[in-house]
């Protein structure tokens, strides 16, 4: 569901980088200083696969595209802060050599894609699973995506409501055109590639998964 | 005349601030005249990223910007042309300068003095391109162990394996980058 460059004015892009700037560094200081040697692996691994699962995208109407995020998992492993750095990391590569997203709106999708998406699944995941682990699995990266889908239309729709020359699809449009497949498909899928993987990481036995 | 890595952060800086710039244009003809201006500055190379552009970035916004006009037309009402054309015609012409300009520094060395920025950069690009040698090769496997060429079921029986071949792998590799990493002062 990443926004494209020029999809949204500096008027909203900018805030954004404001608020994810000062997460950005605390994100990193807190989870990737020197004590961090022992995660990174399989952090780096879970990142390249995030990167290749978000680089097949249909387009759907109103602006953005529909594709997995393959990050909630990054936040069951380990917390919503790594979730954040990792996928502003696939952002931001992907960005740079792939045209896919963009940098300014960098900070937009990282708060949707990173930090709201991850921490909606982490927080679905925590309340399940001591009741059902597998099915908090599911259910986490379900949520998590239908919020980030959410959070990245209502950016998208403030937008229209800012200036509708510059996006002129209005959010009464936008939403259910990226609500439907997210929750009918991609919520789905996300939530089997989750189960799948923490399923190969317990067979690889890389860590701990739950 | 700047030195390296200062020449190098100077363009990205240079980068940011116009990527910003253009992202605010919203007439036609100004992006037709910040278009005319990026190919002017960008000659030398400028066929070659705007194919990549045209490959990499033309047909996903040109996909979202046709589905939403279709989408209004099809509730009834027929929207304007011109902000729909906007908006792929922007993000082409962003992607455009940010080919051209990562054509002409060198990222790795702008970021050197952000060491665990660097170490995280070089781990996730080295990840990438051990994803891809991998999936290359186990294509290559099935399709040797196969009498016909490998079908999706095929494919999907494998990927298990493969992606369990791929966890521990790569985190081997990033061991091995990690320790590369800091023996060369990356901390």
């Amino acid at each position: 569901m990443h926004i494209p460059d020029g999809f949204l004015s500096p008027s909203v892009t900018l805030p954004a980088w404001g608020v994810a700037a000062p997460l950005w560094y605390w994100a990193v200081r807190r989870n990737f200083g020197t004590s961090s040697t022992e995660s990174l692996p399989v952090v780096g691994a879970l990142t390249a696969i995030a990167f290749v699962v978000q680089s097949i995208m249909i387009p759907v109407p109103g602006g953005t595209s529909a594709h997995l995020t393959g990050v909630a998992i990054l936040a069951f492993l380990y917390n919503p802060g790594v979730a954040f750095v990792c996928e502003s990391l696939v952002l931001l590569l992907q960005a740079l050599f792939f045209g896919a997203g963009g940098f300014t709106v960098l900070g937009v999708n990282a708060l949707a894609m990173g930090l709201l998406g991850p921490g909606a699944a982490w927080l679905v995941h925590r309340a399940l699973r001591p009741l059902w682990p597998r099915a908090a699995a599911f259910a986490g990266a379900y949520v998590g995506i239908q919020v980030a889908t959410l959070g990245v239309s209502l950016v998208l729709g403030l937008q229209n409501r800012l200036d509708s020359d510059y996006m002129p699809v209005p959010f009464s449009v936008m939403l259910p055109a990226m609500m439907l497949p997210s929750l009918t498909v991609v919520g789905v899928v996300e939530g089997l590639y989750t189960l799948a993987t923490l399923s190969l990481l317990r067979k690889a036995r890389l860590l701990d998964a739950p | 005349m700047l030195r390296e890595p200062r020449r190098s952060q100077a363009i990205i800086a240079a980068w940011a601030v116009s990527v910003f710039a253009l992202s605010a244009l919203t007439g036609l003809a100004a992006l037709a005249m910040a278009s005319a201006a990026a190919l002017l500055l960008f000659r030398r190379g400028a066929l070659r990223e705007m194919r990549r552009v045209l490959l990499a970035v033309v047909p996903l916004s040109l996909g979202l910007s046709l589905a939403s006009w279709t989408w209004l037309w099809l509730l009834g009402t027929p929207p304007p042309v011109a902000p729909f054309v906007a908006l792929p015609a922007r993000t082409s012409l962003i992607a455009f300068v940010t080919f051209s300009v990562l054509g002409r520094v060198d990222l790795l060395r702008a970021a050197a003095p952000f060491p665990t920025s660097a170490r995280l950069l070089v781990l996730c690009l080295a990840q990438i391109h051990a994803l891809r040698l991998l999936a290359t090769e186990s294509a290559l496997g099935l399709r040797s162990r196969l009498p016909r060429r490998p079908g999706t079921r095929d494919v999907l029986q494998g990927s298990g394996a493969v992606t369990v071949a791929l966890l521990t792998l790569s985190a081997r590799n990033s061991r091995d980058i990690g320790d590369a990493m800091r023996s060369r002062g990356f901390h």
